[in-house]
């Protein structure tokens, strides 16, 4: 039988401290927003886990999620977790290629069926197969196939979650998201553009630890991170308040850190935890470095207005139809005022 | 009937609830009297009554500054109440959204129990008088709007019987009280001799022509000999004209165009054919809204001659320094008649009189443009039914005029006077209105001459 | 597309050109009906001046009347007072206004609108009590008097619930919010909220008829 190390065996191994260890898991827990009495389980359940199957699919994406995830600053525990799980098909981290690449996967799916989760980056097209293949075999079919003995789905990122990027108007490559194709297996959402790393470890580990789905919302979200507005949670919220707001970019209000509302922030209708946990190891975010919220963990978010438009701006059509709706109201009163003349004129004829 | 019927509870003995009394004139069916109704409602319906009737916006504010309403205290009486038949008809037939109305039943037709139950809204308890048209906070003339009114009313057959015989009589006759030509020569040479003051009566030609109402030729006709009076110490070119001499206008009252046409044509045919330059209007309100500001319109063009009030005229006078007076050692306050001050544009005339005269003026408090109606214009005066509704608000006046604690009260129209002195009788009253004109033609000063 | 994107969308959209057909529809069916000319000797010319001074002077009422108003005046200031301050000086409505009309403006604090807002909403409840209990008012008002009310509340309603929430979520009450402003819109034209810009023509017509007769306005 294959000896398979258990996670704690490799940690041990890798001379990672058992205090190490355990605070890493205090900190999920508490990210997790569970109860401290979990610390222990979720150290059990990680010590004990046998690097569990994963199989990462790439179709229409940037490789941005990717590159956040494992592009870290300095290296992490969230890195060593992730050397931990038996990452067995990733097209921008593998080493095989080719042939030999797809063999990989399936042979991966085979050993464990069942069992391994599917992670998937980048929307699915179906106006043509061949706008996105890998190894000859379309998206939609490499997915289908893939996910047949997959025990979850993580849709990471906006664009597996909503379609992103690709799905944006005028969508031409009829580009659509996990959940749009999976309805028989397990599917969890991490959007964002990209989502934020510590949320994607967080949320594999919490699966790893209770092998159910974490509470989701009505987008398939989990609600421990994307339950709240960036709005609610932003330090600037004072200056909203106020009625204090940057004009333009580098004004004065700007450079005082004054809310960016009038510069087309989304933060009021965005959920994620961009403003909480932050970026870059809990460095800075969007807003603090002065740029306005994208909305990115929503879906359709590059088709909400513009990004420099203020959520509460409307889009009323264009010059010519508001001139012909104008006209249009010119015309009915003319019309209205010709026809009451008449019935003024029979009136008095026939009194 | 059963006794649940009877008010037991006022002082005199009457049923609750009695049914609404209306006056008919003709033999039209109710189905003709809507109809003649909606036609001469719609001959109105042009853009200015249009942009009133679509304006109003229910704040009922006109209420409060009507004197009906404030002395009763019944809704009904609010000013846009009484044209609601009017602007129903108006917003069914000819507003911009009317055929959607008609299409979704969401205005109903006017009816002729409506039309019988507005004819005391819109005679008895309207004097046009126009202060509900200086409060709307749209601007609407809701006054215009009840002369508008009354046109289908007329039409219809539906004005209080009073009125209409008074009306009638001004058009048969050329005056409400059947002043005939010769009886207005008559009181003319009458006045003559009683007042030795010479009188033009008839001349071809004459820069000014004098007219009179018939209140005035029946009840006060010493305002003929004031009138000759002034106008003699002025070396006017002036006359009467037998031909030409009504200026009262109760088919503007009454609500009939075409009887108003004739009696303001009758002036301004007379003014015509003697080649006036000037047309000088008596004590009379309403006088003053049918020629100076409707004449012109009625005509059809503008008139060939400037139309004076004799306040107007008066105070023109006074001011230039072709007439003095001696001062009178008196206490004096004004009412302004709504159709003169108010409506017409005049009040500064009187005033301007007044300070001649070195009188002690005492303004009624709320005087001047916004004075209280006296409640008898608008052809209220002849209606009997309308009495004690006319009483009521009378006491309005009264107040007014008492807190001055003036010792004479003045004013410059013959209705007014007319209602003033009813009301004195009836309050037994302290207070006895008299004649600005009056006033002035006593105390000219080259009397001493 | 979600609530939201239909009401700052379409919904907005519909609104918008059924505000401008609508109230052009109004104005002209009134204006082209029969004018008459007048040809009385007028005290003064200027008809535009006389209009303007009409359109001025009736904000305000005149002394004679001040007291026996004084109900009516004081709540129907506050209630304008109050919706122009929040319809005008929040800054995320300031915004929306920009981007339709390019003009920007300052505005105040969220916590002085919410605190205006009250005021305006319970001025609105006053006014309401008063038209149904008042007996020139009960007789004269319609279902215009009560829809017109309604559509007007609503919006500062669901615009003040948005910052107290009520474990609703912000975007859902948005674009209640914005269909609540459409629905003003599309009603406007077609009832007493056009006095909007009605006032205009019926002060201005009083203006050019009465004030050149150099009679009181």
């Amino acid at each position: 039988m294959k000896y398979t190390p258990s996670l704690g065996d490799i940690l041990q191994a890798r001379g990672v401290s058992r205090r190490g260890f355990l605070k890493y898991c205090a900190a999920t827990t508490s990210l997790l927003a569970l109860p401290p009495t979990m610390v222990p389980r979720i150290a059990n359940a990680l010590e004990q886990a046998r690097r569990p199957s994963v199989i990462w699919l790439s179709f229409q994406e940037c490789t941005g999620c990717t590159e956040s995830l494992t592009r870290s600053s300095s290296p992490t525990l969230e890195g060593l977790i992730f050397d931990s799980i038996s990452l067995d098909y990733h097209h921008t981290l593998q080493a095989a290629s080719g042939e030999a690449a797809e063999a990989a996967r399936h042979a991966a799916m085979e050993e464990n069926m069942g069992n391994y989760l599917v992670l998937v980056d980048g929307s699915i097209p179906l106006g043509n197969p061949g706008f996105s293949t890998i190894a000859g075999i379309s998206n939609y079919d490499m997915l289908m196939e893939t996910v047949k003995g997959a025990a979850a789905v993580v849709a990471i990122g906006s664009c597996a979650s909503f379609g992103g990027i690709p799905g944006a108007d005028p969508n031409p490559t009829g580009a659509v998201s996990v959940k749009d194709l999976i309805t028989d297996k397990p599917v969890i959402n991490v959007p964002g553009c990209p989502p934020i790393p510590m949320v994607i470890t967080a949320v594999l580990s919490q699966y790893l630890t209770f092998g159910q789905l974490p509470e989701l919302d009505h987008l398939g979200r989990p609600v421990a991170f994307y339950g709240q507005t960036i709005h609610d949670r932003c330090y600037r919220r004072p200056f909203y308040e106020q009625g204090l707001f940057a004009e333009t970019f580098d004004d004065e209000g700007a450079r005082k850190g004054w809310c960016l509302f009038r510069l087309g922030c989304k933060g009021p209708i965005t959920y994620n935890a961009c403003a909480t946990m932050k970026w870059n190891g809990g460095t800075s975010f969007p807003i603090e470095a002065g740029h306005p919220c994208l909305g990115c963990s929503e879906p359709g978010f590059w088709d909400k207005g513009g990004f420099y438009n203020p959520v509460s701006t409307t889009d009323i059509g264009s010059g010519v139809a508001l001139a012909g709706a104008a006209a249009a109201g010119v015309a009915i009163g003319a019309a209205a005022a010709a026809m009451s003349r008449r019935r003024q004129k029979k009136t008095i004829q026939e009194g | 009937m059963s006794t649940s019927e009877f008010d037991l509870e006022s002082k005199r003995l009457s049923i609750k609830e009695p049914e609404i009394r209306y006056d008919t004139q003709g033999d039209l069916s109710d189905e003709e009297r809507v109809q003649k109704a909606m036609a001469h409602f719609a001959k109105n319906f042009g853009t200015t009554a249009a942009i009133y009737l679509d304006s109003c916006i229910h704040c009922g504010m006109c209420a409060d500054a009507c004197h009906y309403y404030v002395a009763t205290g019944d809704p009904k009486y609010t000013p846009i109440w009484k044209l609601e038949p009017f602007k129903q008809a108006y917003k069914r037939e000819v507003s911009p959204f009317a055929f959607l109305y008609r299409l979704f039943g969401l205005k109903k037709k006017v009816t002729a129990e409506q039309l019988q139950e507005w004819q005391h809204l819109l005679y008895d308890s309207c004097t046009v008088c126009g202060r509900c048209s200086l409060i709307c906070p749209m601007g609407i003339d809701i006054a215009s709007l009840v002369a508008m009114a009354r046109h289908g009313m007329f039409k219809a057959g539906l004005v209080p019987h009073e009125l209409h015989a008074v009306a009638e009589r001004a058009e048969v006759d050329g005056s409400p009280l059947g002043v005939t030509p010769q009886l207005f020569e008559e009181r003319l040479e009458w006045m003559e001799d009683e007042h030795e003051v010479d009188i033009n009566i008839d001349k071809e030609q004459a820069d000014v022509l004098a007219v009179m109402s018939s209140i005035e030729i029946q009840k006060y006709p010493a305002a003929m000999a004031a009138t000759a009076k002034i106008l003699n110490a002025m070396g006017e070119s002036w006359t009467f004209r037998t031909d030409g001499f009504e200026a009262t206008n109760f088919g503007m009252m009454s609500g009939n165009v075409e009887w108003q046409k004739n009696t303001s044509m009758r002036i301004i045919n007379a003014a015509i054919k003697v080649g006036a330059k000037m047309v000088l209007l008596p004590e009379c309100g309403h006088a003053y809204m049918a020629l100076r500001w409707m004449g012109a319109n009625i005509y059809g063009k503008p008139l060939p001659f400037k139309v004076l009030h004799v306040s107007e005229y008066l105070a023109d006078a006074l001011n230039s320094g072709k007439l003095k007076v001696r001062k009178v050692d008196k206490s004096v306050t004004f009412h302004d008649p709504c159709q003169i001050s108010r409506r017409g544009g005049a009040t500064r005339a009187p005033r301007d009189i007044l300070k001649h005269l070195a009188v002690d003026f005492r303004e009624l408090p709320g005087g001047g443009d916004y004075n209280w109606c006296c409640g008898g214009g608008g052809g209220v005066v002849t209606i009997l039914r309308a009495d004690e509704l006319r009483y009521k608000v009378f006491k309005l006046k009264m107040e007014q005029v008492e807190a001055t604690e003036a010792e004479t009260l003045l004013s410059s129209c013959s209705n007014c006077r007319q209602n003033f002195d009813d009301c004195q009788e009836h309050y037994d009253w302290k207070y006895t209105m008299e004649s600005l004109l009056d006033l002035v033609a006593d105390n000219l000063e080259e009397d001493e001459a | 597309m979600d609530l939201l994107d239909f009401a700052r969308g379409p919904a907005m959209q519909v609104a918008i050109y059924v505000f401008l057909t609508g109230s052009l529809w109004r104005l002209f069916g009134i204006l082209l009906l029969q004018r008459k000319p007048d040809y009385s000797e007028l005290r003064k010319t200027g008809k535009l001046r006389a209009a303007l001074k009409v359109i001025w002077n009736r904000a305000f009422t005149a002394p004679e009347f001040r007291m026996a108003t004084r109900y009516t005046r004081i709540v129907g200031y506050t209630l304008h007072f109050g919706l122009f301050v929040t319809v005008f000086l929040f800054v995320p409505h300031i915004v929306f206004f920009k981007g339709l009309i390019g003009i920007d403006w300052p505005g105040l604090p969220n916590n002085v609108i919410f605190f205006v807002g009250v005021i305006t909403v319970g001025v609105g409840i006053a006014i309401l009590i008063r038209r149904m209990t008042h007996p020139v008012l009960r007789l004269i008002s319609n279902f215009d008097d009560y829809f017109s009310w309604f559509v007007t509340m609503l919006p500062v309603i669901t615009g003040l619930i948005m910052p107290i929430r009520f474990g609703i979520r912000w975007e859902t009450l948005l674009a209640i919010h914005i269909l609540s402003v459409a629905l003003l819109l599309i009603w406007l034209p077609f009832g007493k909220l056009a006095h909007v810009f009605l006032l205009i023509a019926s002060r201005g017509t009083t203006g050019a008829i009465i004030e050149r007769r150099g009679a009181r306005t």
